[in-house]
């Protein structure tokens, strides 16, 4: 029965992963076997992804693929693979039934630790074998451009003359737009009015539109609407300002006296007892991925930072976020 | 005005170079295809194919994934009217009346007057796209949720008028659509709804499975029942071919559907499967022979396939001049940008003239392609339902569940989808209509999660429907559509009343 499960989801995944594989087999014809130390999957890689394609963690993902693949970190062609469904569980799901699978990882984003919170599931990230959390992203508080408060500081004494009167426009419950907005009426005392939109696009139309007051963004997303000044930044959550001239005026909510202090990141993850010699391999790919030219580019690009947990903290840290996100959504009321 | 025809020669300059030329037409191509196939719709199929435009030129990539996009709406349409499986979202009208056409033997003319349709519309569309994008681009800002619950509501209510039947049978299956609808997680608070705790059901139930249950897979069962020596459908080849008097009875069908189509396409949040919707039950009250409708009414599909393919390309007008996706496919193509490096946003056309341009191009070049393709092809797709449906009803079983296996990698859709073909079946053996069921799915998450941002913006005030100028035209539609089926029956009656009053005093009088 199990053998039979196991060839079956076998074939169904070599099937799957054929049309696309070939492409990439195709560019890589050529690229040789590279790796002589240490033990490599053989065949194709599945990096498995919860949203559809176009998602921030898809779009980094794929990136990543690609980056590994032409500098030639990795030989075998990576097929970043749209599972969706459940909120990151659907994905979550095919990762931890392919036991000691050598040819699959998980991407590791918000959901995987909120969706089992919210859910009152059981928790995902600690039966995953931890590889590496390698991408972080800031979130910045904006406001209408004609909103009377120019600081942080006078938005929340704005907010705090009528309770629910600033409506702020994010991704659905418990997505991190709704725990940043948790954040800010935890540290400020005003009560906010959170519409949940139907994901983030939605969610930034709808603001500008000029339907609501509030919206937190990545930098990414919060620069075209700057240059063309349909928005206004008041703050960002990080424990420093960026460098870039287009968000280093840009003060954090620390500078101006409101400790709220709240990212995104992003990793992988192996499928449950994952061979330690393929933790390794897959560690010393994300390293070499960070110092290449091209990984460096597209974290500029993407307004991100790129700071490498690697394997033998990533456990660790992903529990300490686990804790972070459990503790603020229990504040929300969303925990179950 | 002149720069912008300017900028189109530069545009038709990038977009004629060979290589261009080949990928818009392996996109138009590949989306004619991935369009018919049921379950694996345009955007479903552009994602699948991302990975491949790694290597492309920008523009180019971007071409052909268009290409994907709206090449798709023109294949939808093929399933729909020959096997009754929508081919994908939009195309669910065209499985109501399409089919029935085909039945007549009509689905030569039922293709064709979809081909001419979606291509009239699309390079309508274009030109729009090329003269007016900017200021069309703020206007779409002003819809928002007030509007798009007005919009569902209006086409929920038309549900009821659908299909030749009882309306209070088709608002009780409506209903039904609503409450499949419920099942998943709420979407304004995250808490699950009728999951059952199962995993499988937290993103709710898709369109997908309970379409091409219902129609599909439920068009399959009943036909076991038929005895074996049935008739295949006669066609005359002359009635293949779309004739002088069905192009006059339809050609306002695809200029108004077209325009309704775009209109619809251009708000972020509504889409081409809900322009479909509109266009339809636009086109039942402008037509002189609203009976005809749910039963094979050729306007009814002209008008339904004009709008889903200006819609497609009515949602790139946000997208281009904002950066914010209009439809699902947009979004795919928003993520093609990222991909390759281009950040989307308010200065796209300017900083990436050649790329929108091109891209713009591209679309009445990709347009001209389809038409060439599919005008020859529909009396030849048409002839294929002279093929006894006992032959043909394996391979639309088959195609039916790989589909849906498709959507989601997962074997619970395809079981999803056997269980509303068997209701499917039910209800054509109650007589109960099965389009409400759909079109309740398809436009229920819009109008409840319209409604509850919309109360939660005005804070509890249901004057918001009112207070927005666009919103209040809408309301007066949607007041408008309730009443003037009211009021034809109210006066029906009277006039039945008078008459037996006057028959009654008459044989008093004798």
């Amino acid at each position: 029965m199990n053998m039979t499960g196991k060839v079956k989801s076998s074939l169904t995944r070599r099937l799957m992963l054929f049309s696309l594989s070939s492409v990439s087999a195709l560019l890589m014809l050529g690229a040789g076997e590279g790796y002589a130390q240490g033990k490599a999957p053989q065949g194709p890689i599945e990096i498995t992804s919860g949203t559809s394609p176009g998602g921030t963690p898809d779009v980094l993902m794929r990136r990543v693929a690609k980056i590994l693949n032409e500098e030639k970190i990795i030989t075998n062609p990576i097929v970043v693979q749209n599972r969706t469904g459940g909120s990151w569980m659907v994905a979550a799901n095919w990762v931890l039934n392919k036991k000691g699978d050598e040819n699959t990882v998980l991407t590791i984003a918000q959901p995987i630790l909120t969706t089992p919170i919210t859910t009152g599931q059981p928790t995902v990230y600690d039966k995953l074998t931890p590889i590496s959390m390698f991408i972080q992203g800031d979130l910045l508080i904006a406001v209408q451009p004609n909103s009377p408060a120019k600081t942080f500081k006078e938005f929340v004494d704005l907010a705090k003359q009528r309770e629910r009167s600033i409506k702020v426009a994010g991704a659905q419950a418990g997505s991190t737009d709704h725990m940043v907005t948790g954040l800010v009426e935890k540290a400020s005392g005003a009560k906010l009015n959170y519409v949940p939109f139907d994901g983030g696009g939605a969610a930034a139309t709808a603001f500008l539109g000029g339907n609501v007051d509030m919206i937190v963004l990545p930098p990414s997303e919060a620069l075209p609407h700057v240059k063309n000044n349909k928005i206004k930044l008041l703050a960002i959550l990080s424990e420093s300002r960026r460098t870039e001239p287009e968000f280093k005026d840009v003060p954090t909510a620390k500078e101006q006296g409101f400790d709220i202090v709240w990212g995104q990141s992003w990793g992988l993850a192996g499928p449950p007892g994952m061979d330690p010699e393929l933790v390794k391999f897959w560690d010393n790919a994300i390293q070499k991925l960070a110092a290449t030219d091209a990984w460096k580019a597209t974290v500029k690009e993407m307004f991100l930072r790129s700071q490498v947990v690697n394997a033998s903290q990533a456990k660790e840290h992903m529990a300490q976020l686990h804790d972070q996100h459990l503790a603020l959504l229990r504040d929300l009321g969303l925990a179950k | 005005m002149i720069d912008a025809l300017v900028s189109l020669g530069n545009g038709f300059g990038v977009a004629l170079t060979p290589t261009n030329l080949l990928f818009i037409f392996i996109g138009v191509c590949l989306g004619q295809i991935i369009g018919a196939l049921p379950g694996l719709g345009p955007s479903a199929g552009m994602a699948l194919l991302l990975p491949i435009t790694f290597g492309l030129p920008a523009a180019t990539a971007i071409m052909m994934l268009a290409g994907i996009m709206y090449g798709g709406m023109y294949g939808g349409t093929l399933t729909s009217v020959l096997v009754n499986v929508p081919g994908e979202a939009a195309s669910v009208m065209t499985a109501v009346d399409g089919h029935k056409l085909a039945k007549q033997g009509r689905a030569g003319a039922a293709l064709s007057v979809s081909a001419i349709g979606s291509f009239i519309a699309g390079v309508g569309a274009v030109m729009l796209l090329v003269f007016v994008t900017p200021p069309l681009a703020e206007f779409a800002l002003r819809f928002s949720s007030p509007e798009y619950f007005l919009l569902a509501v209006l086409g929920i209510t038309a549900t009821a008028s659908i299909g030749a039947g009882s309306p209070v049978k088709a608002i009780l299956t409506a209903i039904f659509g609503l409450m499949i609808a419920l099942v998943g997680t709420d979407p304004i608070l995250g808490s699950e709804r009728l999951t059952f705790g199962m995993t499988e059901l937290l993103d709710g139930i898709d369109f997908l499975p309970v379409a091409i249950g219902i129609f599909g897979i439920a068009e399959v069962l009943s036909s076991l029942e038929r005895s074996y020596d049935s008739e295949p459908i006669r066609t005359r080849l002359r009635d293949m071919w779309l004739s002088a008097k069905d192009w006059t009875a339809c050609r306002f069908s695809i200029l108004r559907g077209g325009i309704l189509g775009f209109v619809i396409g251009l708000m972020p949040g509504a889409g081409p499967t809900v322009a479909a919707i509109l266009a339809y039950v636009t086109e039942k009250r402008f037509s002189p022979h609203p009976e005809k409708f749910g039963e094979g009414a050729l306007d009814g599909v002209a008008a339904a396939e004009s709008a889903n393919n200006s819609a497609a390309h009515g949602a790139l007008i946000p997208m281009l001049a904002l950066g914010i996706p209009g439809s699902a496919s947009t979004a795919v193509l928003l993520a093609a940008l990222v991909l390759q490096g281009i950040r989307p946003g308010p200065g796209l056309m300017v900083e990436q003239a050649d790329l929108v341009w091109g891209l713009i191009a591209s679309m009445f070049i990709g347009n001209v392609i389809l038409l060439v393709l599919n005008l020859p092809l529909a009396p030849v797709f048409g002839a294929l339902l002279r093929v006894p449906y006992e032959y043909l009803a394996p391979g639309i079983l088959v195609i039916s569940l790989i589909g849906t296996f498709a959507t989601t990698l997962s074997l619970f859709s395809v079981g999803l989808t056997l269980f509303f073909g068997m209701i499917g079946y039910l209800m054509m053996k109650a007589d109960l209509p099965r389009a409400p069921v759909v079109l309740a799915v398809v436009l229920a998450q819009l109008m409840e999660t319209s409604l509850r941002q919309s109360l939660m913006l005005s804070e509890g005030n249901l004057w918001i429907f009112v207070q927005r100028p666009i919103s209040i035209i809408l309301l007066l539609l949607v007041i408008g559509s309730l009443a003037v089926p009211m009021l034809g029956l109210l006066t029906r009656r009277r006039m039945e009343r008078l008459r037996r009053s006057e028959a009654k005093i008459s044989i008093a009088t004798k």
